[in-house]
């Protein structure tokens, strides 16, 4: 589903570049559950901005779906994320002035689809996260974990082939996190790819495979193919 | 004290860190205040300032009308407050309420007085003289600049003839020779003393742009005043003095204006106009109104009052809107620093004192403000001078600020500082502390949202309001400007002279006038020469009732008035009245021949409406007796002379030197021309100091009193009209901007608020057009909410500038659509450059602010 190879990302401040992401070759299969762990800085959310086609700073070569994700511009980028790709983020990012049923509805509403088609949609999703009696409650009334529920379902109401998570119980205790993993072992078991970033060993449990970052570099790859770090001076 | 000192200098402080935002916000306040005083200085000027007198309180003025310069029969409304000199001198003796009432010449017009002082090598100069009364400054309570000021003794038959000169007259013609007081002039060739000069602040008894350089007392008034060389003074059918009188501490108006109205009937009553049957009504009705005097003769209120009182009204909306600009700026930078205000709450501070600086804050920067404001007004009050009165000489009116106009805008700045600072201030100071110091800007809703665009909302609003006005205002004016007047001005030139005060004897004038026209006539370049009593569109207008022969005599209410002027052989060709009947006024209508008129199709119109030949018939204007004075022999074209807004009066006119066989003593005043008209082949390089030369070379008494192009003198008709529009363009403009720029600065703040927001939207699908779709929707709604808002407040205040337009209606939906239009491009614009910065969000960066 996924191939990476040779992707870099780096930053310019000042005269200094300082790298992020160092020649990343990966390759994601579907029906995978990615977790991308490592260090602070080590590169985990860089790396996911790429996979979520959100960043179009970096070199190398991206195979998504057979498609040359390098090769598209930005408006083809964001059309095709639009298509494949679900991303729910550590601190929810749910619009505070609108419903949950709205928040739900938002990924739909940057789509040509009819109002009523969506709103099927929502009712279905609003049903299958188990949150209906929530439809019409603003976020700030929700607990962290209904919010990170919202903000699952909302990423999966398009039925994203890709599902990414970035720190998703970053700011939930532990009986919310299990459950919202529970949640994505549910949806992988149910054929979407999942790709998360976190610090958590017990997250990374409930997931296939781990990959290390250290320093921009794959430092470990639990499907075995990652790429010793080189040794480089870096400026 | 101490807290306001620290306040001030801690608000000081807060500003040097923001140069951007205080730089805008002075300079946004500047156009506005400067806008402001600089109107006010004008309507201070104009409407308010009373005359440099000794006590204007007790100043009444007899009359409320501005009727001028020398009038007969039955007033508008029968309302006097022009007055014959027998009148007022009955007036006066049966009012011992004044402490001394004054008379003074109403009509200060082109025909002012020839003066020549004794130095060797002085040429006579056209100078203005006003004739008044011997207690005129008594009545004022003035002392002279310089020697003495006229005296009653001065004012009586025999006395030595002693005028008083202007102080300003004294600076500018005379370089404020001491020599001067004292001296003899040559004043319409009569040896007159200089008595003295005014004192500086002077400038006569009414604001003008052409304040009187010779006061002269009234005995002298057959040699100096209007009637010159005959004389009004004892004429009882004509009005032509202005009333200003002292009055007795404690003194009861009302009782006063009923007892001197009664006093007026008593007079009127013996007077054969008065005396006639269908005459008692308007006899019974005749009145006068007292008004206060301290501001003089307020005919300049009166002309300039309605459209300096739109201006200022116009202004104080692009005050209304920089302050709403500027609100919307201090509510952004409270909301920048709720942190601050925070961390001040959670160390004590009271809300009260988190106001109080806030508003200090707000206060020092209106008076930064109004500093520069005071720059911005007195450079506008120049150009609006300018415009307002293009051809003055000794305007009384100052660009630099005086002390009225300096506390004027400081007042306002304090006023305005504490309109656009109460909001923010209260808002600020309202936020949670716990919040802000938690840096929880998570949400994307804030309590300000909603001022803010209120305020731009409102600013919309007002913005329409003034494109609207603007709009009714230039299309009124181009109708005006662009209407057919009948005149042909191209290469044309109107020089007004005064061969009355050049001491010209009656019997001298055909000679005067047959050497004038040859010798203009073999200038080089000149092409035609007429001489004519006026000429069109100079303000001027002579006018009585007709009588024409083989009708009824028309009774009092009959609508029998017409316009006329007595006008030389190529007059019409020159003007551009084409003889579309009979013939015009040849070189042999002269003195002696057959008295004839040549009238207008307006004239036809109004008396000829069934159909009759106007040729052959005759008229004349001292009632049934004098029907046969006149006979027509010639209809010209239509041309306007006098109100542009009106239509074209009835007119007749007459050969320069024919005079009416009735009551031929009353007509001896028209036969002294009062200009020249030339028309040149092309341009004619030093005309004027050709024409002035050939009329020096004539008489050196014949000053040139006023040189214009007819052009010149056309276009000086809408003078006002025109300072009016340009002025409310130029500020419905910076409204419009200033409405734009709030526009934008809201949009701007709230996608900066809103980054994280669409950088989710961005990382959930939103595409580029969604994301501005998004913010143009926002900031095109409070457009159209503006615009619903004022499109029916602008139908409604159009009704308060109905009166000032020309041919166009007040709700003209031309004008409407336009404003509207320019207001929503406006908008979009204002819009599209932060929806563009919106879109062009990086949503990698917008996640990681949150």
């Amino acid at each position: 589903m996924i191939d990476l190879r040779n992707v870099e990302r780096s930053y310019r401040a000042g005269g200094t570049e300082t790298w992020v992401l160092r020649r990343i070759s990966l390759t994601i299969q579907p029906w995978e559950f990615v977790t991308i762990m490592g260090p602070s800085g080590a590169g985990k959310s860089s790396l996911l901005n790429v996979l979520a086609m959100l960043d179009d700073q970096w070199k190398g070569e991206f195979d998504f779906d057979g498609v040359a994700v390098h090769r598209l511009n930005r408006k083809q980028r964001a059309d095709l994320a639009r298509q494949k790709i679900g991303m729910v983020f550590q601190s929810y990012h749910l619009l505070d002035d609108m419903t949950v049923a709205e928040n739900i509805d938002l990924p739909l509403s940057y789509k040509d689809i009819p109002r009523s088609e969506r709103q099927a949609m929502v009712a279905d999703t609003l049903d299958r996260f188990q949150i209906v009696a929530k439809k019409d409650l603003y976020p700030h009334q929700l607990s962290g974990g209904q919010q990170q529920l919202v903000g699952i379902a909302r990423a999966m109401i398009h039925k994203p082939a890709l599902l990414l998570a970035d720190e998703p119980t970053g700011n939930l205790h532990s009986k919310q996190a299990q459950e919202i993993m529970e949640m994505f072992r549910q949806l992988n078991q149910e054929g979407t790819t999942i790709v998360q970033v976190t610090h958590s060993e017990t997250n990374a449990a409930y997931g296939t495979r781990i990959i290390e970052l250290r320093d921009g570099w794959v430092h470990s790859d639990t499907a075995g193919t990652a790429q010793p770090p080189l040794q480089e001076v870096r400026s | 004290m101490n807290r306001l000192v620290q306040d001030i200098k801690f608000a000081l402080r807060q500003l040097r860190k923001s140069p951007g935002f205080t730089i805008t916000a002075i300079v946004t306040l500047a156009l506005g205040i400067g806008a402001n005083a600089a109107i006010f200085t004008l309507v201070h000027a104009v409407l308010l300032k009373n005359l440099p007198v000794s006590d204007p309180k007790l100043l009444v003025r007899v009359g409320d009308t501005d009727d001028c310069c020398v009038e007969g029969g039955v007033p508008d409304q029968r309302d006097y407050s022009i007055f014959a000199f027998e009148l007022y001198q009955h007036l006066r003796e049966n009012t011992p309420e004044f402490e001394s009432l004054a008379a003074m010449q109403a009509g200060v017009g082109y025909a002012g007085v020839t003066a020549r002082s004794n130095k060797p090598g002085d040429l006579p100069r056209a100078e203005r003289g006003e004739v008044v009364t011997g207690n005129y400054f008594q009545v004022l309570g003035l002392q002279p600049y310089a020697g003495r000021l006229i005296l009653p003794s001065d004012d009586v038959q025999g006395a030595p003839m002693g005028v008083v000169m202007s102080y300003q007259a004294w600076q500018r013609d005379y370089a404020s020779d001491p020599s001067v007081v004292g001296s003899t002039f040559v004043l319409n060739t009569y040896p007159v003393t200089i008595l003295g000069i005014t004192p500086p602040s002077f400038y006569g008894d009414r604001m003008t742009s052409a304040p009187p350089d010779f006061y002269i007392p009234m005995v002298m008034e057959p040699n100096f005043g209007p009637g010159n060389p005959t004389s009004l003074l004892h004429r009882r059918d004509a009005n032509w003095l202005y009333l200003l009188g002292k009055i007795k501490p404690g003194t009861d108006l009302k009782q006063l204006e009923a007892k001197m109205s009664a006093s007026l009937r008593n007079y009127l009553a013996t007077l054969p106009l008065y005396q006639r049957q269908d005459r008692q009504a308007d006899l019974a009705g005749a009145h006068v109104v007292l008004t206060p005097g301290g501001a003089g003769i307020e005919n300049m209120q009166q002309e300039y009052g309605v459209g300096l009182k739109m201006l200022i009204t116009v202004s104080a909306l692009v005050l209304l809107i920089a302050c709403a600009n500027i609100a919307n700026l201090m509510l952004v930078r409270g909301m920048a620093r709720r942190a601050e205000t925070s961390i001040r709450m959670a160390l004590g501070a009271q809300r009260a004192r988190l106001i109080r600086q806030m508003l200090t804050e707000s206060v020092v920067l209106s008076c930064l403000g109004g500093l520069a404001g005071l720059l911005v007004a007195y450079a506008g009050t120049k150009v609006l001078l300018a415009m307002a009165f293009p051809h003055a000489q000794s305007l009384p009116i100052e660009a630099t600020p005086s002390l009225v106009v300096l506390g004027f805008a400081f007042a306002l700045s304090l006023l305005t500082g504490l309109i656009f600072g109460v909001a923010p201030a209260w808002v600020t100071s309202h936020s949670q502390p716990a919040d802000a110091l938690r840096g929880s800007n998570r949400t994307t809703s804030d309590r300000s949202g909603w001022l803010q665009r209120s305020l731009v909302i409102l600013q919309a609003a007002l913005s329409l309001i003034l494109l609207v006005g603007a709009g009714l205002m230039a299309k009124s004016l181009s109708k005006l400007e662009n209407q057919d007047f009948g005149v042909v001005t191209q290469n044309r030139v109107v020089v007004h002279f005064s061969p009355e005060s050049a001491g010209y004897k009656q019997e001298q004038l055909q000679g005067l006038y047959d050497k004038i026209i040859n010798d203009l006539h073999a200038l080089p370049g000149v092409d035609k020469a007429a001489l004519s009593l006026y000429t069109p569109l100079e303000g001027n207008n002579w006018g009585e009732g007709v009588y024409i022969q083989g009708r009824p005599e028309p009774g009092a209410q009959a609508k029998n008035g017409a316009s006329w002027l007595r006008v030389g052989p190529e007059y019409f060709d020159i003007v551009g009245h084409r003889v579309l009947r009979g013939r015009g006024i040849t070189a042999q209508d002269t003195a002696t021949s057959l008295p004839v008129v040549v009238v207008n199709e307006a004239f036809v119109k109004k008396f000829f409406s069934n159909g009759e030949n106007p040729l052959g018939a005759h008229f004349g204007i001292s009632g049934m007796e004098s029907v046969g004075d006149w006979e027509i022999v010639g209809v010209v074209s239509d041309i306007k002379y006098n109100d542009l807004r009106r239509p074209t009066r009835a007119m007749y006119f007459r050969p320069l030197l024919q005079v009416a066989h009735t009551k031929s003593q009353t007509d001896t005043r028209s036969l002294y021309a009062g200009a020249i008209m030339l028309t040149t082949k092309g341009q004619v390089g030093n005309l004027e100091s050709q024409v002035r030369r050939t009329l020096a070379n004539i008489n050196p008494n014949l000053t040139v009193v006023d040189y214009n192009t007819f052009e010149a003198q056309v276009r000086g008709q809408f003078d006002q009209e025109r300072m009016i529009a340009r002025l409310t363009l130029m500020f419905s403009l910076l409204a419009l901007m200033l409405a734009a720029v709030g526009l934008y600065g809201v949009t701007a703040y709230s996608v900066a608020r809103r980054t994280p927001e669409i950088g989710v939207r961005m990382a959930l699908g939103a595409g580029r057009g969604n994301v501005v779709a998004m913010v143009m929707r926002e900031a095109m709604l409070q457009a159209i909410i503006g615009l619903a808002i004022g499109i029916p407040a602008a139908w409604l205040c159009v009704r308060l500038v109905q009166s000032q337009l020309y041919n166009v209606g007040g709700h003209d939906a031309m004008v409407m659509t336009g404003s509207v239009l320019v207001l929503t491009i406006a908008a979009l614009l204002a819009g599209l450059i932060p929806a563009q910065r919106a879109a062009s969000t990086d949503p990698v960066k917008a996640l990681r602010t949150e």
